[in-house]
């Protein structure tokens, strides 16, 4: 069970994920190719948001993945089938017991300081990000029962765990696990929230916060991981992130060709991108946690599953999804994403709207009765959803599409009621279980984001805030959940992982909503961006054709 | 004068100690323990944790407390922000430059651009004025916010003329200084034109010209004057709106400054950076009131021998 360095770390991560979240799955629609890359240029990219500390390590936010990758590599590579490939390390062993991973190291690597990578980097590396001193938000808890890192030889470093813990090689492919100089790390956190230093294809030259960051080529650059286009240095002379918060302004600077590419393409504008022809969007599906409702099913109305499955079947999510983003994003079915590995396209079929069946549901439920405003009642008493809603963190409309949800409500007769919360506020009820309905997306590139959300163990509790929003008890689930820590072979976590979502969508733990999909614009001069399965775009790859 | 001067001083100095003690209070009528409202959303070590208790002299009488912040402040120390990963003085003094530099160009272009307006437009035929007024009233009117983005998709994304984000130099200055000088631009020259109006039906205005004096001497030298009062009276006031309107500016134009740190320390219950703001703003505050003051005293003479 991974717990959090502290009970306030996990806390924090909740609402500032639920805005971050990112994406992957569909493959880069890349522009026609032509004729070979061009060597140099520059590319400038507009992003939404920001980190605040730019340590991955440390950092609760997936955009600082964004921000640092350029600069920092991983021991190993993750693919979109949930595949693991070499990077820094060349290749590794894990024991029969699961607890220890053995990996030999790429012996040419070097930081971009001048400092050596080595084994005894490795260890400094993973015992910064558990050291209590980090405060790690994101990394720590995706590390699980972590033990210790020990250095066996120059190249060779063996990492071990209290108990078998499967989803570690695709937590380790992450930026969050991104290797760093040590000798960066020794400054401390101060200076590594504004500047990281690795083995990168791009080093950093400032991170300016409500402006950008700037990169340029690290020139020694000949270890990308397994799967990338080409060998030797990236091909871009220079690569610039400029923050746009403002939709309309990345918009704007995208189609007068100010700059090569945004993130985050407003869904009522990519239509009007896909026209430009100078300009393509490319989709990529986020892994994890889709943007779902969870019903508290441990006390309040939701407590009964006919009551929950009758507000899961009487509104018709697919169409609100449908209208409100223009087809942009899917609507969801299974708690986690179609690009998650371990999704189970089974669930598609498994529950469909039923405006009818909601109804009778609800009479077989007891509540029976209707109020002058039309909600339905049961001795008395209304039938009243409360919803702690965290209005300044909404993206994406939520807050619309929470409200047309409420609108279809009401024709069920259900009486949906947000109570406009701050994060301040909304963890000792997200703790006390004071609600009846909450809603957050979980980006996870691993299907172990399922324990995240259903493990009994991850109910939020006073000295533990986990996601477990639903209070969702099924020892059973747990038994799977566990069973897949245990095992490696894809094909037999898929299998558990599958039987999870299939029984959480029986037992009506979740509403599925929508899938979220990364927009990017970019210009057609733009080539090979590649995608992380994080779903943020990368450019080692990346080179801007002259035409 | 002394006298003056001392009462000023006196007033000036009751301004900052009221920012310092609502500051307190705010931070004490915060619900939840103060150390944990001190460190936000942030997640630290419990050594430093003690330090912030010592720092802040947590574990003792609230008038200690109140002492203990007080001395700090008077130190310059403003705290530390938990989440900036730095000191909130130096959060600030990085912020407060490139605000300055947007604030002092909008105060320059404002105050020429309506002088101009309010000379060239104040008692002529009907419709100039007429069309000048109109045009202020649109000024007043638009939002700061949508002024912006209407600047930029126009310049930036249909003519090209200045980029839209981040540029160094003068060429990345323009737009903003255009988008936050609007209201008040148009404001003031209302303001200018009315008093220049109502001087130029004085008998000195008609005494002066039946010297022989031209009509643009006139205005410049006797009305003018007289319409520089309330003008000034009311940038005073106006300084206060720009740390508002630079909120969205520098937001849109994605500029750094005090503006976003503010927003971003708001929403971030960054309660040091806040109470830092509120500081600093206090600073200016009663500067710009010192200024105002003196200014006074060269645009009217009859103000100095009063004092």
């Amino acid at each position: 069970m991974p717990s959090f360095r502290s009970p306030l770390a996990a806390l924090a991560i909740l609402p500032i994920l639920a805005l971050t979240a990112c994406g992957g799955g569909t493959p880069p629609a890349q522009t026609e190719t032509a004729g070979a890359p061009v060597k140099g240029g520059s590319l400038v990219f507009g992003v939404n948001t920001e980190p605040l500390n730019l340590d991955p390590h440390a950092s609760p936010q997936d955009v600082t993945g964004l921000f640092t990758r350029p600069a920092l590599d991983s021991l190993v590579a993750l693919d979109d089938q949930g595949g693991i490939h070499p990077w820094l390390a060349s290749s590794w062993e894990i024991s029969p017991d699961g607890r220890t991973y053995t990996f030999k190291l790429r012996q040419d690597v070097k930081f971009t300081d001048g400092g050596v990578f080595d084994a005894e980097a490795v260890k400094t590396n993973l015992d910064h990000i558990v050291d209590p001193k980090t405060k790690s938000q994101l990394a720590a808890a995706a590390f699980g029962p972590y033990e210790s890192t020990e250095v066996i030889d120059a190249q060779t470093v063996a990492v071990k765990f209290s108990k078998p813990y499967s989803p570690f090689l695709a937590a380790l492919a992450t930026a969050y696990f991104g290797i760093q100089s040590p000798k960066s790390l020794a400054e401390g956190p101060e200076a590594l929230a504004k500047k990281v230093v690795g083995t990168g294809p791009f080093i950093i030259d400032a991170f300016v916060p409500h402006q950008g960051i700037t990169y340029h080529r690290n020139p020694d650059y000949n270890w990308p991981p397994a799967g990338a286009k080409h060998t030797g240095p990236a091909y871009l002379e220079r690569l610039e992130f400029k923050i746009l918060t403002e939709d309309a302004v990345r918009l704007g600077a995208l189609t007068s060709g100010q700059i090569d590419a945004i993130a985050s393409v407003p869904p009522v504008n990519v239509k009007q991108v896909e026209a430009d022809p100078r300009l393509a969007i490319v989709r990529k599906q986020a892994p994890g946690g889709n943007y779902n409702y969870y019903p508290n099913t441990a006390s309040g109305v939701f407590a009964d599953q006919k009551v929950r499955q009758a507000f899961r079947d009487g509104i018709d999510f697919a169409t609100i999804v449908g209208k409100l983003y223009f087809g942009t994003f899917d609507p969801a079915y299974s708690p986690i994403s179609p690009a998650t590995h371990g999704y189970d396209a089974a669930t598609e079929t498994q529950w469909r709207h039923d405006p009818t069946g909601a109804a009778r549901l609800l009479d077989e439920a007891g509540w029976t009765g209707k109020d002058a405003e039309g909600y339905r009642t049961k001795d008395g008493k209304r039938l009243t959803v409360r919803w702690p809603f965290l209005k300044s963190f909404a993206r994406e409309q939520r807050g619309t599409l929470a409200e047309q949800v409420q609108a279809e409500a009401k024709k069920l007769g259900f009486d949906v009621v947000f109570t406009d919360v701050t994060p301040t506020d909304f963890a000792p009820k997200a703790i006390a279980g004071d609600y009846d309905l909450i809603d957050f997306s979980w980006q996870r590139a691993d299907g172990d984001a399922l324990r995240a959300l259903f493990a009994i163990s991850n109910i939020p509790s006073a000295s533990f805030f986990g996601q477990n929003l639903a209070r969702y008890k099924n020892t059973e689930v747990d038994g799977w959940l566990s069973d897949a820590l245990a095992t490696t072979d894809l094909a037999d976590r898929a299998a558990l992982y599958a039987k999870v979502q299939q029984q959480v969508n029986t037992d009506v733990a979740v509403f599925p909503v929508y899938v979220f999909n990364y927009l990017l614009g970019v210009s057609k001069n733009v080539r090979d961006i590649a995608w992380e399965p994080q779903a943020y775009p990368t450019f080692y790859d990346a080179w801007v054709s002259k035409a | 004068m002394t006298k003056r001067i001392l009462t000023r001083l006196g007033t000036s100095v009751l301004v900052l100690w009221g920012a310092v003690t609502v500051s307190f209070t705010a931070l004490h009528l915060t619900p939840g323990n103060v150390v944990d409202v001190l460190i936000g959303s942030s997640i630290v070590t419990p050594e430093v944790r003690a330090q912030i208790i010592a720092d802040y002299g947590l574990d003792r009488p609230l008038p200690v407390q109140y002492a203990t912040y007080l001395g700090r402040v008077l130190r310059g120390d403003l705290g530390q922000s938990y989440q900036l990963h730095e000191s909130v003085a130096t959060a600030i003094g990085t912020q407060l430059g490139p605000s300055l530099q947007l604030a002092g160009a909008t105060l320059l272009v404002t105050v020429v651009v309506s002088t101009t307006l309010a000379l060239l437009t104040a008692r002529r035929r009907r419709w100039i004025r007429g069309l000048s007024s109109g045009l202020e009233l649109v000024g007043v009117s638009i939002p700061t916010f949508w002024a912006a983005i209407l600047l930029l998709t126009v310049f930036s994304f249909q003519l090209g003329w200045f980029p839209a984000v981040g540029a160094d130099g003068w060429s990345g200055l323009v737009l903003p200084v255009i988008a936050t000088s609007i209201p008040i631009t148009t404001m003031l020259t209302q303001l200018m034109r009315e008093s220049l109006e109502l001087t130029l039906e004085e008998p000195f205005v008609l005494t002066a010209r039946s010297r022989g004096m031209s009509d643009l001497g006139v205005r410049l030298r006797h009305a003018l004057r007289h319409a520089l009062v309330p003008a000034v009276t009311l940038l005073g006031w106006v300084v206060g709106l720009l740390v508002g309107s630079m909120v969205a500016v520098e937001q849109i134009f994605s500029r750094q400054g005090i503006g976003q740190l503010t927003l971003a320390a708001v929403t971030g219950k960054d309660l040091p950076v806040v109470m830092g703001v509120v500081l600093v703003t206090a600073v200016l505050y009663v500067v710009v009131n010192i200024v105002i003051d003196l200014l006074y005293l060269v645009i009217d003479p009859r103000l100095r021998s009063a004092a």
